[in-house]
């Protein structure tokens, strides 16, 4: 369903991402992994529409697309909360691009704009529910703990229905447990019909949930397999040494 | 005549350029836009008018005064205007800024009233000078030329000679790496406002003299159109500043010189060139590129 | 009318007249800046033209004075909507600095221009009249009271609507408001337009009951009073606006009033500045979010370090 061809990056003369191509499929997690300073986090800009990339193109169900308009959400790598505002209106933000109710509705008390807060309501407490925060609704959004905030921000990329759901590192900071909670919700996301492509920086995390994974290094794609022939790439193995390592021995630790 | 405008667009350079180095230099370390900074542009030439008139300074002595003066006002706004909201939205600082500039004004309003005064005897009698036949320029605004240059010089030496001056520029590639190597950051910044306050108040002086005028409302344009001249340049670069200033000084000369019927001031052709380089070259003459401002 | 026009002091009514002004020049800065978190210090200029479209349209074309305030309306939503056009590409501190230059750049096309009859102004600017009266002292209270009352009414429904929901996330994160697809371009013209529209008519409204305007009533002090009124009672807040506009608009009235003489009369704009100015540095450094503000300035996270490294790449010294 997303097609990215030859994607190019430059800032002034490095070479962020170099000639990136990819293709995910309907339904399935995709993993893109790789050491700091891979390229994860530009390539990941650039499918969310922050960057325009040098060269390349991109294409969404067969079009050129638009991060929203198209069906595709996104959630940040530090969490991006309106903070003082309650976890339903965080959440109901994401139905945004949905509504098209406009001045004049919203002036005149129109029947129409009351119609689409009334959807936008059930539609929020319904994605509360799903991510397991129903009772938490009119709490201010900064109050919650971490990983909840995470959960907040996933409520509200999915609230939109969208096809494709962009999650930048998800697990970044959590606990293990709190990891093992995010896995489980990521495959309900993907049960209930939802293409899913994450950045992970754990390893191990993105190995037990990827249908796929593509590994950058230095900006350039150096793998993209099943989570098993990744893991045994030479090249990854090469490009990662010492990490995976570390990162896998802690976290087989932990779990 | 042109070369007569670009003489006199010369010296308004110069003015403009000392009084946008200190913007500078604040933007430069603390990516701050210091409104209050053509108050203290105005408090020097009235430091330097009180010098003289209730002091019995003589002039040189009197201008000292005006820069230590203006120094300390600099350094005082920074502690409590500034340094308590560091961190904070760069909007709540600007309104910190304006609100202490306009307090300022207003305490010299009442102090001096509104009205523009003549700026005391200084010793120094204006005389034309003539460089050739058709090109003169006032002693006054050649004593701005060379204070400038001066000045100029001054402010070189000490960036790249002494240790102050070299945190100065650490503290403006990187505040933070600067605090990590041992830097002393408020000291840095306190000498930063000490030193752009002090050029400040010499072109305060200068220009208080040269068009024998001084009143409390006299540096609000001038500071504004620093503004303009340091995007202008490039934001944080000296040279940029210096050659914004000029530039600029030497635009208006010509705009006054030659365009008569223009439907706005000469004091308003600054703003333009200032949102034209905002919206088209936001990184300014000599700054890199910028994405946004 | 002229009953009631007899019974309360004009002097009084006048004062509560320009009170009224001063609000909805406030509340259309409140919603710019507050609402949508884009910084003007060049409000005035709105407020200004405004006050010379209707001018020019009711004395040079005689136009009926109703036609030509609403018209004035129009035409400052069109050239605010023009003059918000910066916020699209500077950051909210230079947003300010540009903003104030296109203040006064405006200020100096109405001292200069033919049309807005230079420096001397307009003069004998007409009075509306409502079934052959002239609306005069009470008659243009209640004018000026309906006028405000539809716009607190407009602008409560307005913030809590869908249109207030995408000023305010484009106000607290902007990343985030594309992220969830709303047109930042879009909003932050509108804020300008319908923020600038409140100024038009309060300069509309000035204008018909000055009866006379000049270059010099819409200048840099004008912005920044009302800058400080809404900071005072709080960015993001009509409740505040109200409020703070009220306080700092009629203190000085008060000294006037009751002619203190502990301090000359003459001097009373003097310390009102010396008062604003200092109120706004005690505010943004002991409550930034005003009296009843629900929202300061934040800090916003800088997106990405590719970002702010080619930020930092133009800011060298030297």
């Amino acid at each position: 369903m997303l097609k990215i061809e030859g994607i190019t990056k430059r800032f002034g003369g490095l070479v962020a991402v170099d000639q990136v191509s990819l293709q995910v499929n309907q339904g399935e997690i995709f993993g893109l992994i790789g050491p700091n300073g891979a390229g994860k986090t530009t390539f990941f800009n650039i499918l969310t529409g922050i960057y325009k990339p040098d060269a390349g193109t991109i294409m969404f169900e067969e079009k050129p697309f638009r991060i929203a308009k198209s069906g595709i959400a996104r959630t940040f790598q530090n969490i991006r909360l309106l903070k003082e505002e309650t976890v339903l209106d965080n959440v109901a933000l994401g139905m945004f691009g949905k509504t098209s109710s406009g001045l004049w509705a919203a002036i005149l008390g129109l029947r129409s704009a009351k119609e689409e807060e009334a959807i936008v309501h059930t539609e929020s407490l319904r994605l509360l529910e799903l991510v397991g925060l129903a009772s938490y609704e009119q709490l201010e959004a900064g109050s919650l703990s971490y990983g909840n905030q995470r959960r907040v921000e996933i409520a509200r990329a999915l609230v939109a229905k969208p096809k494709l759901l962009l999650l930048d590192e998800p697990t970044a900071g959590m606990n293990a447990e709190e990891v093992q909670e995010m896995t489980a919700l990521i495959r309900k996301i993907r049960e209930n019909g939802t293409t899913v492509i994450l950045i992970e920086h754990n390893v191990t995390m993105v190995t037990g949930l990827c249908d796929r994974i593509a590994v950058l290094d230095h900006g350039v794609k150096i793998a993209d397999d099943s989570p098993e022939a990744v893991i045994s790439n030479p090249e990854v193995i090469e490009a990662y040494i010492g990490k995976v390592d570390e990162e896998g021995v802690t976290q087989h630790a932990a779990n | 005549m042109l070369a007569q405008q670009l003489l006199n667009g010369v010296a308004l350079g110069f003015h403009y350029v000392l009084i946008a180095l200190g913007l500078t230099m604040v933007y430069g370390v603390l990516r701050l836009l210091h409104f209050a900074h053509g108050v203290i542009y105005m408090i020097g030439a009235f430091a330097a008018m009180i010098g003289i008139l209730y002091l019995q300074l003589p002039f040189a002595v009197a201008l000292l005064f005006a820069m230590v003066v203006s120094g300390i006002v600099g350094m005082s706004i920074e502690r409590f205007a500034y340094r308590p909201l560091r961190g904070t939205h760069p909007i709540t600082t600007l309104i910190s800024g304006v609100g202490i500039s306009i307090f300022l004004e207003n305490v010299f309003q009442v102090m001096f009233t509104s009205d523009s005064r003549a700026f005391p005897e200084t010793g120094i009698t204006t005389s034309i000078i003539t460089l050739t036949e058709s090109i003169t320029i006032t002693n006054t605004k050649l004593y701005i030329i060379i204070a400038g240059v001066v000045c100029l010089g001054l402010l070189y030496g000490f960036l790249k000679l002494t240790k102050l001056g070299i945190a100065i520029q650490a503290a403006a590639q990187d505040i933070r790496a600067a605090s990590l190597m041992g830097i002393n950051v408020n000291r840095v910044v306190a000498v930063t406002f000490m030193l752009g306050s002090a050029l400040a108040a010499v072109a305060g002086v200068l220009v208080a003299i040269n068009f024998n005028s001084i009143s409390p409302t006299m540096g609000a344009l001038p500071g504004l159109k620093a503004f303009c001249v340091v995007v202008l340049g490039g934001l944080g670069s000296i040279r940029g500043t210096i050659v914004g200033g000029l530039l600029l000084g030497v635009v208006e000369s010509l705009g006054d010189g030659f365009m008569t019927d223009l439907v706005i001031d000469k004091d308003a052709i600054a703003f333009v060139i200032l949102i034209l380089i905002l919206l088209i070259r936001p990184s300014g003459l000599f700054g890199k590129h910028i994405e946004k401002v | 009318m002229n009953l009631m026009d007899d019974m309360l002091n004009p002097y009084y009514v006048d004062i509560v007249v320009f009170l009224i002004i001063y609000l909805l020049l406030g509340l259309g800065l409140n919603l710019i800046t507050g609402y949508a978190g884009q910084v003007s210090l060049g409000h005035a200029a709105f407020y200004g033209i405004g006050a010379y479209s209707s001018a020019i349209l009711s004395v040079t074309y005689g136009m009926n004075p109703w036609a030509s305030m609403g018209s004035a309306v129009v035409i400052t939503f069109v050239i605010s909507a023009i003059l918000g056009l910066p916020s699209l590409r500077v950051r909210e501190d230079f947003l300010a600095i540009t903003t104030l230059g296109l203040g006064l750049i405006a200020q100096s096309v109405f001292k200069n221009a033919e049309i807005t009859g230079g420096a001397y102004g307009i003069d004998s600017i007409p009075v509306p009249s409502l079934f052959g009266l002239e609306l005069k002292n009470v008659g243009y209270l209640l004018l000026v009271v309906v006028v405000l009352l539809a716009g607190i009414f407009v602008m409560q429904k307005m913030t809590k609507s869908r249109i207030g929901r995408a000023w305010m996330t484009i106000r607290e994160d902007e990343m985030v408001a594309q992220a969830m697809g709303i047109n930042t371009t879009y909003y932050k013209v509108l804020v300008f337009a319908i923020g600038g529209a409140y100024a038009g008519a309060a300069g509309a409204l000035f204008a018909h009951k000055a009866s006379y305007i000049s270059a010099e009533s819409f200048g840099f002090t004008i912005s920044v009073t009302v800058l400080s009124m809404v900071v005072l009672g709080g960015l993001g807040s009509i409740r505040g606006t109200l409020f703070g506009v009220s306080v700092l608009y009629l203190l000085p009235e008060l000294f006037r009033l009751f002619k203190l003489d502990f301090m000359e009369m003459k001097n009373l704009d003097v310390y009102k500045m010396m008062v604003y100015g200092l109120l706004m540095v005690i505010v943004m450094r002991y409550r930034p979010k005003g009296l009843f503000g629900k929202t300061g300035f934040k800090k916003k996270k800088r997106y990405s370090a590719g970002k702010e490294a080619a930020i930092k790449g133009g800011d060298q010294v030297a």
